[in-house]
């Protein structure tokens, strides 16, 4: 298999990054300090909601070390308002509040001073006269009339609502023997790095320059920024070089860059603002959706599922942004890895006195995966169908790829069934049954969940002109530069930030791949943004087919300007040449060496083909693989490589207690061929303890005053490795026929599936006593209270 | 979140005597904890300084105090708002003295009040102890007043 093929490639290679951050050498913005930098401290809003009468400042001013205090109807009248994905011009949003707050912990004005200790202390000494005003936290609620708007001079609380019909919904349903609705809702929880948000910006204004370190992980980031401040795209430079701890989406502290932005360039200084964690989790702005779904699902007596209909409303919170865009990649998998002939969605996006949503790892699809499986759980149960037998029947056939799903994308390849029974017999599924009766009979609740799903991954971000018409953008390129030095050595450049996704190793092992040159001996760099390319940084699952791309195929054209400066050197045409671990062998048994080429293609013009330009360096601007054009008739192909995964695990908890333990996790995992194992492997069992939070524990959870209860790690609970088991992944590889090497996206493993496969054992465990969990996370209480209930 | 309170204590003086004391702001400040200045700004209008400490989160509070519907020796109404860095909170709370077998006076209060803010999330699983705790610290500096007289 791929062992064979490659020399590099899905071999077991150390991530070249762990050195550094094994050794505690990572450079963190925490670790960046400038000279004479200031820091900044914001006031966070008590109330849900209110009107901002007047801030006085006085106080705060007066104290040693306080610079100054921003609040903001200053920074309103010298910014322009935050990107916004939608068309909704009147829900504006500025870093700090204008004239009313819309959450609480919302901030309202900043202050600026010599620490982050003195800023601290001043900001209790600012008088905020604000009057309560009313609020409203539930979405359905939001959409009511009666329901005051967060934005009044938006008019109501609704952000986005388009209803889609892709194929015959009306004929499917008629035709169908049986129908079945049921509600699911998906919590309001997110990634949530140990490293909070951070940015340092220092204005230079004799340069005209603004530098900016951030913790950031976001596309067209230094362009918003200087749209934001009203300055030329080219005096903005974002470094590039700064190791970002944690995001998987959530790192676009937007607001925290424009702040500090303004501050520096008003103050012509060096200032940082890092969040602290109470900041980060009431107002990071970095909430995940959390989506109520309503289903009604259609189906025949042998278990063919045949059309859906899924209601979808999120919260985003208090203002835009690109939350709403969260229920539009979903579009590119809408129907699961299943056979579903038809879909009728209706994506309803709020806006309500809650912190704002932010982008969280599979930009909304986990949540929509859940509704699905649960949709398979809840027809295998109504038919008496054995819920394995049910996926087995509807999955996607090997044979039908590319397979054409209703909403307009083609899934590229896979064969899901293999993937099944090759985790059905790693987890010796009967043994797996046998234990979970043995375990029922000794008197526990016990339960096993099965989950399908999709990653679609590398896509261009097309849920952007299918839900915003006036958004015309058909391409999320992604770049790499590569340069051979005079002595021989390979440098490529990238040009985003990594947040532990393994870039570097990613690009230097794929080039080490193409030009037959050890990973080892290339270096990565990652300037700045004023000498990269254009990119869209890591989001989407995107980086191995886009960025991976893009390095090999800037590696291919270095290769072959090395072949025909080999061809007019040896005097022979190129076809009688071959490329062997850097050095170029003619048919006739002549070898010239890598160094050779090098001195030739440095030194030596004379020796070049005519019209050759020197030097041996490349760049690669690459598209999208098949997403080239902007959605038609309501359809769009999004993303071009769709991974596999099928979850299997056993639960089982005491009836009083309620605690799950989760005995045994299996996860089947396709996504095609694999450059690094070391770093995919991670990946999903990372995102598999991330779904395990969302299925169990992880909720921002709101009183009825709009108080955000769970803002520490003391009240929002996060699997430890207590609660997360030893995790068996099968691997099996369908290469894709789109990217370089068949790579497919993995970023999004794990997180995806694991929510809908907990549940799905939760639900089988106290399936005997009629009881459904439709909410996400069902804590222990949840369940000890419900079994409590039925058995009273 | 919401708070509420309910108790009665005997104070070893007489209603009237009790009464005094605690429109008092000199005895108020001795006896609320925390409480850092208290001075009338009007008749039955106080305005107060605190520093307070709930859970990991300390700080400052300046309030607003007032008392309604008083009905000397027998009953009032204290209507309490404010904020701090803490947060916000608001509340009331129907006091009423009586007056015992033994001729001691018997105050009886029932309060609710609402919190918001940084205290309401960090502090919310402890809050309704640290206001019992409070309370009963009030409480035993208020008996302190009368144990010493």
């Amino acid at each position: 298999m791929t062992e064979q093929k490659y020399k590099f490639l899905s071999t077991p290679r150390r991530p070249v990054e762990d050195r550094r951050f094994v050794a505690g050498r990572g450079k963190f913005i925490a670790d960046l300090d400038r000279p004479n930098m200031l820091h900044v401290a914001p006031l966070a809003s008590h109330y849900a909601a209110a009107v901002i009468n007047g801030i006085d400042a006085s106080a705060a001013l007066a104290m040693p070390g306080v610079v100054d205090v921003i609040t903001g109807a200053e920074l309103a009248a010298a910014v322009q308002p935050l990107m916004n994905g939608l068309n909704t011009p009147n829900v504006r949003r500025f870093p700090l509040a204008v004239d009313r707050v819309r959450y609480a912990g919302e901030w309202v004005c900043a202050v600026v001073a010599e620490s982050r200790a003195l800023a601290e202390d001043a900001l209790e000494k600012i008088i905020v006269d604000a009057t309560p005003q009313p609020f409203i936290l539930d979405a359905e609620a939001a959409l009511l009339d009666t329901s005051a708007p967060v934005h009044p001079e938006h008019g109501s609380n609704l952000l986005l609502d388009r209803k889609f019909v892709w194929g015959p919904v009306d004929d499917d349903f008629d035709a169908a023997a049986h129908s079945l609705s049921f509600s699911v809702t998906w919590g309001r929880n997110s990634t949530v790095p140990i490293e909070t948000f951070g940015v340092l910006a220092e204005w230079n204004g004799w340069d005209q320059m603004l530098d900016i370190w951030a913790s950031i992980q976001m596309p067209k980031y230094a362009d918003q920024i200087a749209r934001s401040l009203d300055l030329p795209g080219n005096a903005i430079r974002v470094h590039y070089d700064v190791d970002v701890g944690g995001s998987y989406g959530v790192k676009r502290g937007i607001k925290h860059s424009v702040l500090v932005g303004y501050i520096a360039r008003k103050l012509g200084c060096s200032v940082r603002l890092i969040e602290d964690r109470l900041e980060n989790m009431r107002a990071g702005d970095a909430h995940g959706p959390e989506r109520k779904f309503d289903i009604t699902i259609a189906f025949d007596q042998d278990g063919t599922v045949r059309s859906m209909k899924m209601r979808a409303l999120d919260n985003a919170g208090a203002y835009a942004g690109r939350a709403p865009f969260q229920l539009g990649k979903p579009i590119s998998a809408i129907v699961g890895p299943y056979q579903i002939n038809s879909v009728a969605y209706h994506a309803l996006s709020v806006t309500t006195n809650k912190t704002v949503q932010e982008a969280v790892r599979g930009f909304g699809q986990a949540p929509t995966n859940y509704a699905i499986e649960t949709a398979m759980d809840r027809v295998a149960e109504y038919l008496g169908m054995d819920r394995l037998a049910l996926r087995q029947k509807n999955l996607i056939r090997k044979d039908q790829f590319p397979y054409l799903i209703p909403s307009g994308s083609y899934y590229d390849s896979g064969d899901y069934h293999a993937v099944v029974d090759k985790v059905l017999t790693a987890a010796d599924y009967p043994a797996m049954l046998a234990e979970r009766d043995r375990l029922r009979d000794a008197g526990m609740m016990a339960g096993i969940g099965i989950a399908a799903c999709l990653e679609p991954s590398g896509g261009n971000s097309s849920f952007e002109p299918l839900l915003n018409q006036s958004n015309q953008t058909s391409t999320w390129m992604e770049s790499c530069q590569v340069n051979i030095d005079a002595l021989g050595k390979v440098t490529a450049r990238i040009h985003t930030t990594s947040s532990g996704q393994g870039h570097e190793t990613l690009v230097s092992t794929v080039l080490g791949e193409v030009m037959q040159i050890d990973p080892e001996l290339i270096r990565i760099t990652r300037p700045n943004s004023l000498e990269s390319l254009p990119g869209n940084s890591p989001v989407g699952s995107r980086m191995a087919i886009m960025l991976g791309g893009a390095a090999a195929r800037a590696g291919e054209k270095l290769k072959a300007k090395i072949m025909a400066i080999a061809a007019h050197r040896l005097g022979v045409a190129i076809d009688e040449l071959r490329y062997e671990g850097g050095d170029v062998l003619a048919n006739d048994g002549r070898r010239l060496a890598w160094d050779e080429m090098v001195e030739l293609a440095h030194r030596q013009y004379h020796n070049l083909p005519d019209g050759m330009d020197p030097g041996l360096a490349s760049f690669d601007i690459m598209q999208v693989p098949t997403g080239d054009a902007l959605p038609v008739d309501d359809k769009v192909q999004m993303y071009p490589c769709y991974s596999f995964e099928f979850h299997l695990l056993l639960v089982s908890f005491d009836p009083i207690i309620g605690r799950p333990d989760i005995h045994s996790y299996f996860i089947g995992h396709d996504c095609g061929t694999v450059i690094n194992p070391a770093i995919v492997s991670g990946m999903t069992y990372g995102g598999i303890a991330h779904g395990i939070g969302a299925a169990l524990f992880e909720e921002f959870a709101y009183d009825t005053n709009g108080q955000l209860l769970t803002q520490s790690f003391l009240d929002y609970l996060m699997p430890s490795s207590h609660e997360v088991p030893a995790i068996q992944i099968v691997k099996h590889c369908t290469p894709s026929p789109h990217t370089v090497f068949g790579q497919k996206g993995s970023g999004e493993s794990g997180y995806l599936g694991a929510p809908a496969a907990v549940s799905g054992a939760i639900n089988d465990a106290v399936s005997g006593l009629g009881i459904h969990f439709e909410k996400l996370p069902i804590r222990m209480s949840a369940i000890s209270d419900a079994i409590a209930a039925k058995t009273s | 979140m919401n708070i509420e309170l309910n108790g009665s204590e005997q104070i070893n003086t007489s209603p009237a005597n009790l009464w005094e004391s605690v429109i008092d702001p000199v005895v108020l400040q001795r006896a609320i904890p925390g409480c850092i200045s208290m001075t009338e700004t009007g008749k039955g209008q106080y305005q107060m300084t605190l520093e307070l400490k709930v859970a990991a989160v300390g700080g400052s509070f300046e309030g607003a105090v007032s008392l309604s519907e008083m009905n000397p020796p027998d009953s009032c109404i204290i209507t309490v708002s404010g904020s701090g860095t803490l947060g916000t909170g608001g509340g009331n709370a129907t006091v009423a003295i009586t007056e015992g077998d033994d001729g001691n006076a018997l105050i009886s209060y029932q309060a609710q009040g609402e919190v918001s803010g940084l205290v309401a999330g960090v502090g919310q699983r402890i809050l309704m102890g640290v206001a019992k705790h409070l309370a009963r610290q009030f409480f035993t500096a208020l008996k302190k007043e009368f144990a010493a007289a």
